[in-house]
């Protein structure tokens, strides 16, 4: 019945989404061209559910692998500081004035991949030298790596211009709001392919979710899986934040919901995982466009706002027996 | 046939097992003190480990060998396993035993689930399938363990201290389980158990100062107590 009830409100939320916003459609026009209600509809309505759907099946998703390659339930390409690395990236570009395009692409999205992408080399590099609790190893490197950036991040403050600050302060708070096509279509493709290729590996997986020697001794190269599919995640997740901002929370929590809804094992909820992804995040995104404020809550904070006490209530249903 | 040239393995800059050169020709029960090597010296015949010096088995050397062609050739039965993921089943898990049979892209066959129920229904566990691994005793644990190395279907099995957590009843029904498979594969097994040891009456390889050698007329409690160093003799003198 829960099961039931969540996905038939973020169907019908998604659905609606692309109606709901501070300007109201005139329906009849929707159709029109040249007229604004479809300029509206087609050009930022359509394009952003595209995006935050994307978005948050990149997000489900990285997270459910993070979680399962290393069989830790906090483990995200948050917490190892792969998207304070994306943020870091953006600053400098902010800091540094670069307004300019890199072949059609904003400087701050190239120095956000950048970041988070040389945060990822750095994780690997630095892994080599973990021996014992090697999970927990690295969740401690993730979390002194997180401190460090935004200790740096606040040089960057300390530096920047306050127009360079609010920039960096809307960037840092993560938004869907975008124009056009391009980027929806980008990230859908890299949504794809990250799908396409967890679905690939899902008996790898699978195997992988009892331990890393149980793997092995059934013959998972699990060296070879884990690598590839963290920096296929982890690219993922530096593509999303460059353009979006970090965006936290459904990472975290969408694996663990989705685990609570369907106690299945890991290769039967990859998709289920990232379907659920994307609804909680247009369900959120559109949350935010309805309630009319001064302007558009951060999309973060409804996340957050949303998933916080839904998650709590899905644990404490889950040990109620 | 397993055979060992110059093999070595130091761990953390400590010798662990010192310039091994071994034939195990079938059966065999490894014993030794805590922390004598027993289990590494099992982990270094999986490929768990890089380690100096040959390992061959069917004259192939298992460095050689592909993860699935070893997975093929040996498995490995821990004395107990911790699951991250809580919702895999029973069923599922002895699955898991066919990956090496499996075809790259695609799902478990019809004859790997097959073969799967066989083997459940071979050690009378039909009834745990749908379980949650997570929720078995330590008995029915062990029992499913060999269920899924039974799947594997490989040439050799490793069991290592398979009675460690378990009471004396379902020490016993293991120990007819393990003697049983030593005619269908070769069985090694590692174990503090005397008592089990004696039962499954497998030549016996003790491992001591960083080797390992045959011992012959082990269970004499003469030989015990060199080997051990100390003197046990009345809880031994039913065996011998």
């Amino acid at each position: 019945m829960l099961k039931i009830s969540v996905w038939l409100l973020f169907v019908s939320i998604f659905l609606v989404s692309p109606f709901i916003g501070v300007v109201d459609l005139d329906m009849a026009k929707i159709l029109h061209s040249g007229s604004l209600s479809q300029t509206i509809f087609f050009d930022l309505r359509l394009p952003r559910v595209l995006f935050a759907f994307s978005a948050g099946a990149i997000l489900a998703l990285s997270g459910l692998l993070f979680q399962t390659l290393f069989r830790n339930p906090m483990m995200t390409p948050y917490t190892l500081g792969i998207s304070s690395g994306a943020v870091l990236g953006a600053g400098i570009a902010i800091k540094l004035g670069l307004a300019t395009l890199f072949f059609g692409v904003a400087s701050v999205s190239v120095f956000g991949f950048l970041g988070a992408f040389l945060t990822v080399v750095l994780l690997m590099y630095l892994s080599q030298f973990l021996h014992s609790a090697y999970n927990t190893s690295l969740l401690l490197l993730g979390i002194a790596l997180s401190l460090f950036y935004t200790s740096a991040l606040m040089i960057v403050f300390y530096l920047g211009s306050s127009i360079q600050n609010d920039m960096l302060i809307r960037f840092t708070m993560g938004s869907l709001s975008i124009i056009g096509w391009g980027n929806p279509i980008l990230l859908a493709g890299v949504a794809l392919f990250l799908l396409g290729s967890s679905l690939i590996y899902r008996y790898e997986l699978q195997l992988m979710s009892i331990s890393d020697e149980s793997a092995r001794l059934k013959g998972v190269n699990t060296k070879k899986t884990t690598m590839l599919l963290l920096l296929l995640a982890s690219l993922a997740i530096g593509i999303l934040v460059s353009i979006s901002g970090p965006i936290g929370f459904v990472g975290l929590i969408v694996p663990h919901m989705v685990y609570k809804l369907y106690p299945q094992s890991v290769e039967k909820r990859i998709s289920k995982t990232a379907l659920f992804g994307g609804l909680f995040l247009v369900f959120c995104d559109t949350l935010t466009r309805a309630i009319q404020t001064q302007s558009e809550l951060p999309i973060g904070i409804m996340t957050a706002l949303i998933g916080g006490p839904f998650f709590i209530y899905l644990i404490v249903k889950g040990s109620e027996k | 046939m397993i055979n060992l040239k110059n093999v070595s393995f130091t761990y953390k800059k400590e010798n662990i097992l010192q310039d091994i050169s071994l034939n195990i020709e079938s059966h065999v029960s490894i014993l030794g003190e805590n922390g004598s090597g027993k289990s590494t010296f099992a982990k270094l015949l999986c490929g768990l480990q890089s380690y100096e010096g040959k390992i061959s088995i069917e004259a192939e050397n298992i460095e050689q060998l592909s993860l699935l062609d070893l997975a093929k050739t040996i498995a490995y039965v821990p004395a107990q396993l911790e699951i991250y993921d809580d919702s895999m089943s029973v069923e599922n898990f002895v699955l898991l035993g066919r990956f090496a049979y499996k075809d790259r892209f695609f799902a478990y066959s019809k004859e790997d689930k097959e073969k799967t129920k066989e083997v459940l229904e071979l050690l009378h566990l039909e009834y745990l399938s749908h379980l949650s691994m997570n929720s078995l005793s330590s008995g029915q644990m062990q029992l499913v363990l060999i269920a899924q190395a039974l799947t594997q279907e490989s040439k050799i099995i490793i069991f290592d201290e398979p009675t460690a957590n378990l009471d004396p009843k379902n020490s016993k029904i293991i120990g007819k389980y393990i003697k049983q498979l030593k005619k269908k594969c070769q069985v090694i097994l590692i174990t503090h158990d005397l008592h089990l040891a004696k039962f499954i009456d497998s030549p016996v390889l003790f491992v001591k100062n960083k080797k390992i050698s045959f011992q012959k007329d082990f269970f004499n409690p003469a030989t015990l107590r060199v080997l051990y160093g100390v003197a046990f003799d009345d809880l031994v003198v039913a065996y011998a």
